[in-house]
């Protein structure tokens, strides 16, 4: 059933740890960054606001690779979890399951960590974190901060590294791994669309003239800019430096130099596909609207 | 024409007005489609939406995803199936909303518009009255547009579909349905909770790279044009097909005159005789109907040339601008 927590000690009851030591699954690879894609943060985030009334806080698995020294975290889903005072539980049938059939969609992924929201690292976090070990022998924990605490909705990740005296007291401490949110270009555009949004609502089709003449914009202000550069360095105000005096050669030296007429004639002969390729269309387009009316006629 | 348009169906009053779809949505849509298409393993890649309705706006929330396998072989689909009921069991727990609301696909170049799409779109709508079917632009987004379009069946057409899986002329226009008003196009709105807008302020500011200055000699051109030839080809030999029914119509109806004019001859000439006339036979058992040409590949051709057409002219217009622009920086 869904449902059931499982207490930590009944699961490490349940497995054998020392066995996995001898397997040498506890032997943890080094973990220098995180990469984080953006999906992650916003299904953290949704998981979040969908938590039931008492709970304070969610948790989750976090599903990527390892590569070189690089976590890269792909993808997460939350996982029902219960915390009183006295004790935490939480389905870790549930979390093996899911991460089962997301790796049936996507072969390549596999679990890398957890998450939770708040930032605050307890006891509790260091047996959860205990559980994610089993599955990966160096998890990150990464979390993310929804009570906004200092107006801000700070993202931390972490490790934990063994310290304390071997044969004696051994615990194990959390200590920061830099992170970094990269997405694709897909999503980069995607991304640039929603913080365009600005808290209303908004259909995704948008005009490409629209777009052009704001990229036009863009450009003039870059221009003015460089421009204003310019002037200042030949009036002598600002010391001028090499590296970019060598790109602006470039940049105007990469407009092909041809004669007037080549142009015109190249522009004209493009023009006229283009014109001829609507033309065509148009024509296609009042043909089918032609033989749907016959056909309703006749 | 004032006519047609007084005849045709009135919209549904309490039919969905706009779909609303959350950025995180949009981000598993963009991954799952930009990833598949990297690897180019499939260009048809799908998923089901979640989510729910809201009647007092009419309006229908997706909230969440899933991607599916493709579902070529009958053993993928059984997986799907069985991937599907497992995420709506697991999802139940974690209070997301495990209501299917319609499906999610790629397409290349408006090419999904197939015989596939409209049994998927046709099944979502069996079980829901107003299942959605999303499409995916991939290669608008390279162009750096977000072009995410929801669709559904016309309730005329939906109940032409139910009724019979393949057409005839005289059911389309009985039913008023043509290859325009074949799918309804409804808005999709994006909208994020205000969480998520301080996440997005929290990303900081992200460097869109697509250039959008790049001339129309691209490739999009000429396959876009590629594929409307291909289109036209369709249609043309579908017309051809159409042509040969009527022709062994009319061809039926010439033989069976004449077949009724012989057996008179031959009736009275018995009767001048003195003979038994023949028994008089069911002209109609003889003489078999050809079987009439489907119509819905043609209406489905029809509908995909529509949405190239629509995209070359769009490809043209800022084409046209952006040539005006390059003179302006060469002479």
């Amino acid at each position: 059933e869904y449902g059931e927590f499982q207490t930590f000690q009944h699961y490490f009851k349940q497995i054998n740890l020392s066995k996995m030591a001898a397997e040498g699954r506890t032997v943890a690879p080094p973990v220098r960054k995180v990469i984080i894609h953006p999906v992650v943060l916003f299904n953290i985030v949704d998981s979040f606001e969908r938590r039931n009334d008492n709970c304070k806080r969610v948790i989750g698995t976090l599903m990527g690779r390892y590569d070189k020294g690089v976590i890269y975290v792909t993808e997460s889903f939350a996982v029902p979890h219960q915390e009183t005072d006295e004790e935490v539980s939480m389905g870790m049938d549930y979390a093996m399951r899911i991460s089962e059939m997301q790796k049936k969609v996507n072969t390549n992924m596999y679990t890398v960590g957890w998450y939770s929201s708040g930032i605050q690292i307890n006891d509790y976090s260091s047996l959860i974190h205990s559980f994610y070990k089993v599955q990966f022998p160096s998890p990150v924990h990464l979390t993310l901060d929804t009570a906004l605490k200092e107006q801000k909705m700070k993202i931390n990740t972490h490790i934990t590294l063994p310290i304390g005296v071997k044969n004696g007291t051994e615990g194990c401490i959390f200590t920061p791994v830099p992170h970094e949110i990269k997405g694709s270009e897909a999503d980069q555009v995607c991304l640039k669309f929603f913080q365009g949004l600005k808290g209303t609502r908004k259909t995704p089709n948008f005009n490409d003239p629209e777009q052009i003449v704001h990229s036009c914009d863009d450009m003039m202000a870059q221009i003015n800019v460089i421009l204003g550069y310019v002037k200042q360095v030949s009036a002598g105000e600002i010391p001028m430096d090499k590296e970019i005096g060598r790109q602006l050669m470039e940049v105007v030296q990469s407009i092909p130099n041809l004669e007037s007429d080549t142009i015109t004639n190249m522009l004209n002969s493009h023009m006229q596909d283009l014109l001829a390729v609507e033309y065509l269309t148009y024509l296609t387009r009042q043909q089918l609207a032609i033989g749907a009316r016959i056909n309703q006629i006749l | 024409m004032a006519s047609n348009q007084q005849q045709q169906p009135t919209e549904d009053m309490d039919s969905i007005q706009c779909v609303e779809v959350t950025s995180q949505v949009i981000m598993k849509i963009t991954r799952n489609c930009q990833d598949e298409l990297d690897k180019q393993l499939d260009p048809h890649v799908s998923g089901v939406l979640l989510g729910l309705i809201n009647e007092n706006k009419r309006v229908l929330e997706v909230t969440h995803c899933f991607p599916l396998m493709n579902s070529d072989t009958d053993e993928s689909m059984e997986i799907n199936r069985e991937h599907m009921l497992e995420m709506e069991r697991s999802l139940r727990s974690v209070n997301i909303d495990y209501q299917q609301v319609g499906f999610y696909q790629s397409t290349y170049l408006n090419t999904h518009c197939d015989r596939n799409f409209l049994d998927s779109v046709f099944d979502y709508l069996e079980e829901m009255n107003e299942a959605i079917a999303i499409i995916y632009d991939p290669l608008k987004t390279k162009l750096g547009h977000l072009s995410l379009r929801a669709f559904k069946l016309s309730s005329a057409a939906f109940n032409l579909y139910k009724a019979e899986k393949d057409f005839t002329a005289e059911m389309l226009r009985d039913n008023m349905v043509t290859y325009e008003n074949l799918f309804q196009e409804i808005p999709v709105v994006v909208k994020n909770s205000s969480l998520t807008n301080v996440l997005l302020c929290e990303l900081g500011h992200v460097q869109d790279t697509t250039s959008y200055f790049t001339l129309p000699t691209s490739s999009y051109l000429e396959k876009s044009m590629q594929l409307l030839l291909g289109g036209l080809d369709e249609i043309n030999q579908d017309l051809l097909k159409i042509n040969k029914y009527q022709k062994s119509v009319y061809k039926k109806q010439t033989d069976m005159m004449k077949y009724i004019q012989d057996r008179k001859e031959e009736n009275d000439r018995m009767i001048r005789e003195g003979l038994k006339p023949l028994p008089e036979e069911d002209v109609n058992e003889l003489f078999k109907d050809p079987a009439p040409v489907g119509r819905l590949e043609s209406l489905l051709s029809a509908n995909r040339i529509t949405s190239h057409c629509d995209m070359i002219e769009e490809h043209v217009k800022s084409g046209i601008g952006k040539l005006y622009l390059a003179d302006s920086f060469m002479s």
